[in-house]
């Protein structure tokens, strides 16, 4: 409809967004109609703010979305637009437009507006065409990445550097050596390139990841799977006749290749698999630090990653990426390389191979960007990766006879479910532990004898201890009953103490802390549980552990039941 | 009036008096007006329909909200109230009276399910 995208913001109203971010409501004009159906997007929510974007200015749409409600209105969503000249140099509205209906005709707005604007003394050429890119030196011409086979040796390839590893030494019986490997893309597709020993000192300092290259006369050779996880048969060597010029025309060239996974088919990926995904980020925890094994500190984030098949997923963050990360303004964002892992059901890892981007100038972040600003935000989303502790939107309600009639845990992975149950049985030996005092370390501590704890895992004696709950239970309910393991949260909730109490009890006042556990028998709870088969030396058995308990809400459980009969009745 | 208190008294709604003409029921309803004289109030039950409900003696307190009344229906479709229970706002969770509307409709489309009857080791 609007042939060069050249439009008039007639008008600009705000809307607050309730619990969400403000939207900016604009009339647009092509000096013969006007039309009100254009929302800016969040992210350019500043130019409004800042007056640049203001009533009668002229604007320019580089990028926009446009999406169809359900009564059949359509509404543009603008992703990138450029104010051409402001509204003070405008001085007032152009042109009498009238409201657009469907089936004007508007084949002559654009020239309308040129016409219009030459009385400003303003010239809007028409932008030259890009030329086709011109090799340097007059070489051969640029091939696309994907016709790159070892057959061929005279080639130049124009790409972007997506990746670069830094220098690693080697040093074995057959000598010293070094090398770095990269990846590159272009339009047609991607491929890892490695340089050693000499290359590394003529090409490591130039590359910079982001920026394009001319290469030309690499070997290539068939791709080895085991270091690299991009689409190509082949991998590319530098050798001494290879070369690398920086191209400075590289608008054209993609910033990224991916092929990604909507966040609903992760579910049937298997576990350990690279993935790229591509969402919008709905929520980000703040940043965390914890040691590994090998006791060096690291710093870790979580956030929840949404896409249009309404399906949430978690990702981690380590190190610097955690903590330079910026989620306000629910960035999309994009991931080349994630790490799927069983963690939770399912959830992904930025690893250090993996390529993190925040809001990609590629067309599906602008497709994200336009579906969540029109409906994506209302949606809570179906979570894929189960939190400890939380509850999540999309509760998988069974009963405890359909643990074993629907063999729940028997798969690769573990099933979680919901079920309300009533606790039949407690078992109070044993149910304490002594665990190390340090703060985010629970593991069972040695008695010295002495006086003094040790703990093996933080390879420290301490003269403390603290008490820990692992309490196993028997639930029941109409239909069958099931033995559970309740941790510390879950046990101390429904034993209504806590462990510190317990063990204080335990050793003074053995009645009282038995008639703990005679009062928690027989309540009823909500248990979230997580089942898995486990096998120990041929026996194979169904592992239950509580991983919430919460009172039953009976307003909800009545409607469940309600809704349960009435779709019972109509089979 | 311990007759009606002995017998299983089926819960119904304002749609379901006029099945049980005589019959001892327990109805479940918001209270809308009370009668000057104390001795009549109406009630709303959770599909918004109306049941007047006469009382003995007088009421001798502010009846409001959710009430509970124990009677036998009459000819003329209103009930006789032996005994009644408010359902005080401030104690435990708010009661849905929607919500039990709709579970009294499970009740009665399906009584091979829900057996209205004294227990037999009586």
């Amino acid at each position: 409809m609007f042939m060069e995208n050249i439009n008039f913001s007639l008008n600009i109203r705000k809307i607050d967004g309730g619990n969400g971010p403000v939207r900016f409501r604009l009339m647009m004009s092509d000096g013969l109609h006007t039309m009100s159906s254009f929302m800016l997007s969040t992210q350019l929510n500043p130019m409004a703010e800042n007056n640049r974007l203001a009533p009668n200015c002229v604007c320019q749409l580089k990028k926009n979305v446009t999406n169809v409600l359900k009564d059949g209105r359509r509404v543009v969503v603008i992703l990138d637009m450029d104010v051409i000249m402001s509204a003070e140099d405008v001085g007032g509205r152009i042109g009498e437009p009238t409201p657009y209906t469907d089936g004007d005709a508007s084949k002559h707005s654009a020239q309308h507006i040129h016409n219009i604007l030459k009385g400003f003394n303003r010239d809007f050429g028409k932008k030259a065409p890009p030329a086709l890119p011109a090799t340097p030196g007059g070489g051969s011409k640029v091939v696309p990445i994907a016709s790159l086979n070892p057959y061929q040796s005279k080639w130049t390839i124009r790409a972007r550097v997506t990746n670069k590893s830094s220098i690693r030494t080697w040093s074995n019986s057959r000598g010293d050596g070094k090398l770095f490997s990269m990846e590159i893309v272009d339009e047609s597709g991607e491929i890892r390139v490695t340089g050693f020993n000499q290359e590394v000192d003529k090409f490591y300092s130039l590359i910079e990841t982001g920026k394009v290259f001319y290469i030309s006369k690499g070997s290539l050779k068939i791709a080895n799977k085991q270091y690299s996880s991009l689409k190509n048969d082949y991998e590319m060597t530098l050798n001494g006749e290879s070369t690398i010029i920086p191209c400075e025309d590289s608008s054209d060239v993609p910033m990224v290749q991916c092929d990604f996974v909507s966040i609903a088919d992760l579910e049937a990926r298997d576990k350990d698999a690279i993935v790229d995904v591509i969402g919008v980020c709905k929520s980000v925890d703040e940043v965390t630090r914890l040691t590994t094994k090998s006791s060096r500190e690291v710093s870790k984030r979580t956030l929840s990653l949404m896409d249009m098949s309404g399906k949430v997923v978690n990702v981690t963050l380590w190190g610097e990426e955690a903590e330079n990360f910026d989620g306000s303004g629910q960035p999309i964002v994009a991931i080349k390389g994630a790490k799927l892992s069983d963690f939770g059901g399912r959830s992904l890892s930025a690893s250090f191979s993996s390529t993190l981007m925040i809001n990609p100038d590629i067309p599906e972040a602008y497709k994200l960007r336009g579906w969540y600003d029109n409906e994506g935000h209302a949606i809570d989303g179906e979570s894929l990766t189960e939190v400890r502790g939380s509850g999540g939107a999309n509760t998988n309600w069974k009963t405890l006879a359909d643990v074993k009639t629907e063999h729940l845990g028997h798969g690769d992975k573990a099933d979680y479910f919901s079920c309300t149950a009533t606790v039949v049985y407690l078992r109070k030996e044993n149910c304490l532990y002594q665990a190390c005092p340090s703060q985010d370390c629970n593991k069972k501590v040695v008695d010295q004898q002495n006086g003094m704890f040790r703990c093996e895992k933080c390879d420290k004696e301490f003269p403390n201890f603290k008490y820990r709950l692992i309490l196993s239970a028997n639930i029941a309910d109409y239909g069958d009953n099931q033995w559970v393991t309740c941790f510390q949260e879950s046990a101390e909730a429904i034993l209504g103490q806590n462990a510190a109490y317990l063990g204080q009890l335990k050793e003074s006042n053995e009645s009282a802390f038995d008639e703990i556990f005679q009062q928690a028998n027989f309540n009823t709870f909500v248990f979230r549980n997580r089942v898995k088969l486990e096998t120990y030396n041929d026996e194979s058995r169904i592992k239950a552990t509580v991983m919430d308990v919460k009172p039953v809400d009976h307003k909800e459980y009545s409607k469940r039941l309600i809704m349960n009969i009435k779709k019972l009745a109509a089979q | 009036m311990t007759a009606v208190l002995d017998v299983p008294k089926p819960r119904i709604n304002s749609s379901m008096l006029s099945q049980y003409p005589g019959r001892p029921v327990c109805f479940v309803g918001h209270v809308d007006k009370v009668h000057p004289t104390g001795k009549m109030f109406k009630m709303l039950d959770g599909e918004g329909k109306a049941a007047q409900v006469e009382l003995n003696d007088p009421l001798e307190e502010e009846l409001s909200g959710i009430v509970e009344v124990i009677g036998v229906v009459s000819n003329k479709g209103t009930i006789m109230a032996s005994t009644y229970n408010i359902l005080r706002e401030d104690k435990g969770i708010a009661f849905d009276l929607e919500l039990y509307n709709e579970a009294l409709k499970v009740i009665h489309d399906y009584p091979q399910h829900y057996p209205f009857q004294v227990a037999a080791s009586e």
